[in-house]
């Protein structure tokens, strides 16, 4: 798949801006709500955030390491998928809002307990960042910049298709958690 | 008859004017974006005073047994709060206001010297903190913030000290073995 930087960077800040809305909603719910979980199985709200924050620890240094180890490019920029990373891209995508039960990594796992709103806190710092790299990004060659992945440091997946999984994968958990706090709210 | 000294005018007003509260462990003081406008004295029980980042809670302060705390740069500006204050174990806090306290200090010229001196010992409290960052020997960090609180393992658990003299707590456990 072949993007332009303009418009990828613009749909992922897009999505991204709205993630952030998200979690500034969460702020003004009770503790009990955020934390409710609706089988032992499924996740709480905060949960859900702290499984992304755990992510964002990994993520947003290496994209940031890319960033500033790749020359910024004055001209128009398109962007190629990778196999792979398309193929990342394109699992945690959300399609139709339909939400696919997946299963994480275990070291990724999130708290069973202890989670306050200094989870909220820190996802909105996280999402700050995110929104600062994200433009940054767009004067930058995606598919010559590569990041490597959580699950091994070897495998390297072109930055722009690390950005589609990463953005992807918190609006993914963002919609996880607002069913999480509406089902209580039933 | 001597007049009492700032300090114990301080407390003394604590003692009078001072609200007490009680707050559980994991309950927030104060939270970042609110406007500091206590001063806290810890009667008993323990603080935290720290700065959340994209991955992790830098702690920069403790508060326990008669310390004297708050968020300070939001105290003096009266600008939103950098830090958040959290109760680490149930706290009881002797709390008064800071129009209290400003009262208190421009009430006479000895109160204001001794207000000074105090911010002084403040100050280079926070240069000898900017000093343990700087200093790369595990060890030697230790043995500094030892030295200016002896009790700390006895009123703050091992992984907040850890977090305060920005090591993993595995290495604190090493070093205090070895």
């Amino acid at each position: 798949m072949q993007f332009e930087n303009k418009t990828l960077i613009h749909e992922l800040l897009l999505l991204s801006h709205q993630s952030t809305q998200a979690a500034l909603q969460f702020k003004n719910l009770p503790i009990e709500q955020l934390n409710f979980r609706e089988t032992e199985n499924s996740w709480s709200a905060l949960q859900c955030l702290d499984h992304l924050n755990k992510y964002g620890e990994f993520y947003l240094p290496e994209i940031d390491k890319q960033i500033l180890n790749n020359p910024v490019q004055n001209q128009q920029l398109s962007f190629k998928s990778g196999v792979l990373g398309n193929y990342f891209a394109n699992l945690m995508q959300v399609k139709s809002g339909q939400l696919k039960k997946m299963k994480s990594p275990k070291d990724k796992a999130p708290s069973n307990s202890g989670l306050t709103l200094i989870t909220i806190d820190k996802f909105l710092k996280q999402q700050e960042r995110l929104i600062q790299l994200l433009t940054d990004a767009q004067a930058i060659n995606l598919t010559t910049a590569k990041t490597p992945i959580s699950l091994s440091k070897l495998i390297k997946l072109r930055l722009g298709d690390t950005l589609r999984f990463y953005v992807y994968h918190i609006d993914r958990h963002v919609i996880q958690a607002q069913t999480a706090v509406k089902t209580m709210a039933r | 008859m001597e007049q009492p000294n700032f300090i114990e005018k301080l407390n003394a007003t604590f003692e009078e004017f001072g609200q007490q509260k009680v707050v559980s462990r994991g309950q927030f003081i104060l939270k970042v974006g609110e406007v500091e406008r206590n001063l806290y004295f810890v009667k008993s029980g323990a603080i935290r005073v720290f700065y959340l980042t994209e991955f992790d809670e830098q702690i920069i302060r403790f508060g326990y047994k008669d310390s004297l705390i708050n968020s300070l740069s939001s105290f003096i500006n009266q600008n939103p709060s950098e830090f958040y204050i959290e109760a680490i174990r149930k706290t009881t806090l002797q709390i008064i206001s800071r129009d209290k306290l400003y009262q208190l200090v421009n009430e006479n010229e000895e109160s204001l010297k001794q207000y000074i001196l105090l911010l002084e010992t403040l100050i280079t409290q926070q240069i000898d903190r900017e000093i343990d960052l700087l200093i790369t020997s595990p060890s030697e960090r230790l043995k500094r913030v030892l030295s200016r609180s002896p009790n700390l393992f006895q009123e703050i658990p091992l992984k907040y000290i850890a977090s305060y003299l920005r090591m993993k707590p595995e290495t604190l456990s090493r070093i205090r073995n070895s």
